[in-house]
């Protein structure tokens, strides 16, 4: 198993969440209001006066064969839409109940 | 949820709502009464109190100063004026507006009954009378007629007054000018001499002659009859068969001593319409009524009842009340039209997309319409007040909906779906969009809270705009964005006849930008000289202000004319109605098609009449009315044909004095007057000084006429009679006195009877016999038993002068000088031309004068209005200051109100256009509308400072940015505001300068604040910065400070705690 963070323009949310039911991958949490920036390029998104966007964050925890494809398919969707912007992190889940 | 993410989730139950909205607005709209003004609670409270045989003097003393000393004891008094005449005094109560006048009436009973033990005996309890706007007429109808002339009256009364009386809402209606039928008996006093028969002996027979006596009843057989004797004539001509005395054994039949003519009243007002004879018809509305609803109704009654009249009787409208209001909705009407058109026409031209517009343009009916609920629920009615505010809404109501938009467009542009762009960018712009209107709010909000006259007018307005703003924003809130979630998407290529129409338009913006951020790129380097240009700017343009004309109310064309014209007292009927008749035909001749009617009444009238008796009258006065057709189809103002009539009449020289007016007083918006009122005790003094002011003012360009309230001296001839001769004959004053009367006045024998109408018989002297004075001076007066004697053996007949009623006004003497401003003048320069004569005369001592009328009204309004904009100030400053969080924002912004000032005066002189009430009610809304562009401004530039950028980058940017919502918001206001300012149907005088007001006000604020704002703004960051620098380098040396010391604090320290 593995873990995906996906961070994201708030406007992406209902998309993602099409996305992981299309691919299968059932469970998630889901932080609605999130603050953050990029490393590189991208508005900061801090629900503020400056910068008024914000992000949302999924925490899904999927089987080792979904992680490519739906990293493909975020990739897609981030480079479709690049201004609002979309990054998703990968690791290891070691133990779980 | 908040209420967008509610809309765009649910569009059905959003749009639901909105048509839910429209269908009870439009229902509320079908209710809606039609009227000129919101209606005005009257603020006047007259006291009549009769007390015979009194002479002016007396009253004044007994009566007048008594009842003025208690009743000024009353809560909101603002002026008690008084007027003495014999026989009666007038005590008039002006109060403050806006309160009960049900509970000032109330006072005013309790403040009577508390005095009425200390009037006079025989004066009369006094009256009180609550002046209503429902006692002006709403309708006058001319009746021409040939031989039905001597059965008008009652021809008109029964087939016309009574079934237009009969009308829900109508009050009363009177007829003037069409004399009741008389039955006279003439008598010629040779023949009653040689008789021995007196005008008394002979309405008592006639009286006795003329009699239906019951006789009781009779049982014949087994039935009971009852008796009567019928005596009452069947016609007027069976009272010459009457015996009236016996001589020399030989019946004296009436017909010996008198002719008995069957004719109409004697004295009596004459109309004239269009140079026919006929009668005039007047017709009051009751409280409350509707006057376009009645107008309508007996207009369309009117072909019906004219069937039923002989075919030589006419009737014709003179006046219909209704006429002003329906074309003035009309014209206001299509202002709005062409407002909603070119507001429509901006927001496509700045965005370029069709389904942008609509989204926008949705917002303006949507708002309008939710305000006529607010109209329906408080009886309010559609009048100039609430449709001049739609039009002035409609290019607002957008705003809101603008920025909405705008922005979620931006969204979608960065590839969000529409939906949660909708949801999201609607959510960024909440907060601001919700300031802009709080500041809207605070402008208009305080103008529901002006007291008096401009109140009045201004609550409705006040409470509109509130109710406006309000919707256009939960609009924008929820309907917007769930149209921009629905119709919006991300532009494909547009089609090629789109990109050739909009493709210059829009390089022609971009370049704009361009030219503008390179423009704010120079500008905030040289903030010096533009700072110092723009101060330069506003102190020239107001030293125009001390050019500009000021006027409380604005005139309006009304299409009528009236003229009140005196001819030297004493003037008979016969002689004024040649000069009446003669201007008719002139200015018939002259005006052509132009006028419709032309109407006059001469002649005293009929106590009866209660129209007729409120307004001046008597045989040397002539009272005109010129109808005139609506302004669009004429080729001269009713100014100019007021000018054109002052003229005329002044060079007739048999005419005393005259009054003209345009619009005739029936509402709002006739010619502004100046009153010069002179207080003092001495009669002579104050006329002397009156007459002095009157033949200066005259010569003063822009007064159109002047006249003095104070009547003249009026000759009389009074009939002193010597009482002790009066005894020696068996007589005493009162018979003596009964005696003339019953011979000049007449002597009312009994009443005539036909088809249930009673017409009175009156016994005089034949008209013949009326003609010199020795006629009087032969009338025999018969005393108890003894010899007759002739009236010139026991007095004399002299000629005396009456003094004039008296005009008390805050419990002083007083006599008023009334100037007319002439059309196109200005109120302020016939004030100030007063002012200076006034200056320059030598005024006797206790001789005061002071100004007041419509100029009096004009400083109290201004006052308020003047507070009212610092109220408002404050108030918008609160507001930006709060959603700023900084004191210094609000200031820059504040900056483009001075300016708006600036455009305001520049506007007003080059259109010539007079500082008035609506001018400045224009000024108001101008704080509320110009910081809005300021705030837009500000707010981009400070998130561009926010996000990192130099404070000269983040105005350039936020400049290159925002100025198309500026120009965009802006352009809808102005464009909104030019069919009003441009307008010139009926009534559009009235609110032209208020557009006027508004589109010089808002261009040249608009213009400075896209560059002095962000000019400032530099320059407050810039001292902020400095300040920012000098604290972190006190920082900085505080802590090199604290570094080299630092061994010798700490030593210190040690030391401190071991010495403990």
């Amino acid at each position: 198993m593995k873990s995906i963070l996906i961070t994201f323009d708030q406007a992406y949310t209902e998309r993602i969440i099409d996305l992981l039911t299309r691919m299968n991958c059932r469970g998630f949490s889901m932080v609605e209001q999130l603050m953050g920036r990029g490393s590189k390029t991208g508005e900061p998104h801090y629900g503020s006066h400056a910068w008024p966007s914000m992000c949302t964050g999924i925490l899904a925890v999927v089987e080792e064969s979904h992680v490519d494809p739906l990293l493909e398919e975020l990739h897609a969707m981030d480079l479709k839409t690049e201004k609002l912007g979309l990054r998703a992190f990968v690791w290891n889940i070691e133990k779980m109940i | 949820m908040s209420l967008y993410e509610g809309a765009v989730k649910r569009p059905i139950m959003t749009a639901l709502c909105f048509i839910a909205v429209v269908i009870f607005g439009l229902f509320s709209f079908s209710k809606l009464p039609i009227d000129q003004l919101p209606d005005i609670e009257s603020n006047t409270i007259m006291v009549f109190t009769y007390y015979s045989g009194a002479s002016a003097t007396d009253i004044e003393n007994n009566v007048t100063r008594p009842l003025e000393s208690t009743l000024n004891s009353c809560s909101y008094i603002k002026h008690v004026t008084s007027k003495s005449s014999e026989n009666v005094s007038v005590v008039t109560l002006e109060f403050e507006y806006g309160h009960n006048i049900d509970d000032l009436t109330n006072d005013v009973r309790d403040k009577l009954s508390m005095i009425s033990t200390s009037l006079p005996e025989d004066a009369g309890t006094p009256i009180i009378f609550k002046f209503d706007t429902s006692m002006m007429p709403i309708m006058m109808l001319s009746v021409q007629a040939d031989e039905s002339q001597p059965a008008l009256y009652k021809i008109l009364d029964e087939g016309v007054a009574n079934p237009l009386a009969r009308i829900p809402g109508v009050g009363t209606v009177s007829i003037a000018g069409a004399p009741e039928r008389e039955i006279y008996v003439y008598c010629d006093p040779q023949k009653l001499e040689a008789y021995n028969l007196t005008i008394e002996a002979i309405s008592a027979v006639i009286s006795q002659e003329n009699r239906n006596i019951p006789g009781g009843n009779i049982d014949i057989g087994n039935e009971t009859f009852s008796l009567r004797v019928e005596g009452e004539f069947k016609d007027p001509t069976e009272m010459s068969r009457i015996v009236v005395a016996s001589f020399g054994g030989k019946n004296v039949y009436l017909s010996d001593v008198a002719r008995i003519v069957d004719t109409t009243q004697e004295r009596a007002q004459e109309s004239y319409s269009n140079g026919r004879k006929g009668a005039m018809m007047i017709i009051q509305k009751q409280t409350g009524a509707n006057t376009v609803e009645i107008c309508r109704k007996v207009n369309a009654m009117l072909p019906q009842l004219q069937k039923g009249l002989p075919s030589d009787v006419n009737i014709g409208v003179i006046v219909d009340g209704s006429n002003d209001i329906i074309q003035t909705v009309k014209s206001l009407g299509e202002t709005i039209a062409y407002a909603l058109l070119f507001v429509i026409l901006v927001v496509y031209f700045f965005t370029g997309r069709w389904r942008a517009t609509i989204v926008v343009a949705i917002t303006i009916p949507l708002s309008l319409i939710a305000s006529f609920i607010y109209l329906a629920v408080t009886n309010g009615s559609l009048n100039i007040i609430s449709l001049s505010c739609l039009t002035i809404a409609i290019g607002m109501v957008v705003d809101d909906a603008i920025v909405v938009l705008e922005n979620v467009t931006t969204h979608i542009e960065r590839g969000s779906d529409p939906k949660q762009a909708a949801i999201h960018a609607t959510n960024e712009v909440a907060i601001s969009v919700i300031a802009s209107t709080l500041t809207i709010l605070a402008v208009f909000f305080p103008l529901t809270m002006i007291s008096g006259m401009t109140g009045v007018m201004f609550k409705q307005l006040g409470y509109m705009m509130c109710i406006i703003m309000t919707i256009s924003t939960v609009t924008a809130l929820s309907l917007t964005p769930m149209l921009c979630s629905r119709m919006l998407k991300l532009e494909k290529r547009q089609n090629k006849v789109h990109q050739t129409i909009y493709g210059p338009i829009q390089k022609a913006l971009d370049r704009l930008d361009v030219w503008y951020a390179k423009r704010i790129n120079w500008a905030v380097k040289h903030r010096k000289t533009v700072f110092g240009a723009c101060v330069v700017l506003f102190a020239v343009s107001m030293s125009q202000a001390g050019r500009l004309k000021t006027e409380f109310f604005p005139s309006d064309d009304q299409s009528r004319v009236t003229a009140t014209i005196y001819m030297p007292i004493s003037t008979n009927t016969e002689r004024s109605k040649v000069v009446a008749a003669e201007l008719a035909r002139k200015w018939m001749d002259r005006y052509g098609d132009d006028l419709k009617v032309c109407n006059y009444r001469v002649g005293s009238a009929d106590e009866n009449n209660t129209f007729a008796s409120m307004q001046t009258n008597g045989t040397y006065v002539i009272s005109m009315t010129l109808s005139l057709v609506d302004l669009k189809d004429r080729s001269i103002t009713s100014d100019q044909v007021v000018a054109d009539m002052r003229e005329d009449m002044n060079n007739i020289p048999e005419i005393e004095r005259f009054m003209v007016t345009a619009g005739g007083g029936m509402s709002m918006g006739s010619q502004s007057s100046a009153k010069f009122e002179i207080y003092g005790y001495d009669f002579d003094e104050t006329d002397r000084v009156a007459q002095e002011f009157i033949s200066r003012i005259r010569n003063v360009k822009g007064v159109g006429e002047a006249y003095v309230s104070r009547d003249k001296y009026q000759p009389e001839y009074h009939v002193e009679f010597d009482r002790e001769k009066l005894a020696q004959n068996g007589l005493n004053l009162t018979t003596a006195a009964s005696f003339l009367r019953n011979r000049m006045y007449g002597s009312m024998a009994s009443y005539y009877r036909e088809d249930g109408e009673e017409y009175s018989i009156k016994v005089k002297y034949a008209p013949e016999f009326r003609t010199e004075l020795s006629d009087i001076e032969n009338i025999l007066l018969y005393g108890n038993g003894a010899n007759a004697v002739r009236v010139k053996d026991v007095g004399r007949v002299v000629e005396e002068f009456t003094p004039p009623s008296i005009e008390r006004k805050d419990r002083q003497r007083i006599n008023t000088v009334t100037c007319v401003v002439a059309g196109g003048s200005a109120l302020s320069d016939v004030v100030s031309a007063g002012q200076k004569i006034i200056e320059d005369m030598d005024l006797p001592e206790g001789v005061s004068v002071q100004i007041a009328g419509d100029y009096e009204e004009q400083q109290d309004s201004f006052k308020d209005m003047a507070t009212l904009a610092i109220i408002i100030i404050l108030l918008v400053f609160i507001v930006m200051a709060a959603q700023f969080e900084s004191l210094t924002l609000p200031f820059i912004i504040m900056f483009s109100i001075p300016f708006a000032l600036s455009g305001i005066v520049i506007a007003l002189a080059l259109t010539g256009t007079s500082l008035n009430i609506m001018s400045l009610l224009g000024g108001i809304m101008l704080i509320g509308i110009v910081v809005k562009n300021g705030i837009v401004l500000i707010d981009y530039t400070i998130l561009c400072r926010e996000r990192g950028m130099s404070a000269i980058l983040a105005t350039t940017t936020a400049a290159r940015s925002r100025l198309r919502p500026v120009l965009m918001t802006t352009l809808t206001t102005i464009l909104g505001m030019i069919p009003m300012a441009l307008s010139h149907g009926q009534g559009a005088a009235m609110w032209r300068p208020l557009g006027v007001s508004v589109i010089g006000g808002l261009t040249i604020s608009t213009v400075l604040t896209l560059l002095l704002v962000p000019v400032l703004f530099c320059a407050f960051e810039g001292v902020s910065i400095r300040r920012g620098r000098k604290a972190h380098r006190k920082q900085l040396e505080l802590a090199a400070y604290w570094n080299e010391n630092k061994a010798e604090f700490l030593h210190d320290k040690t030391a401190r705690i071991d010495m403990n």
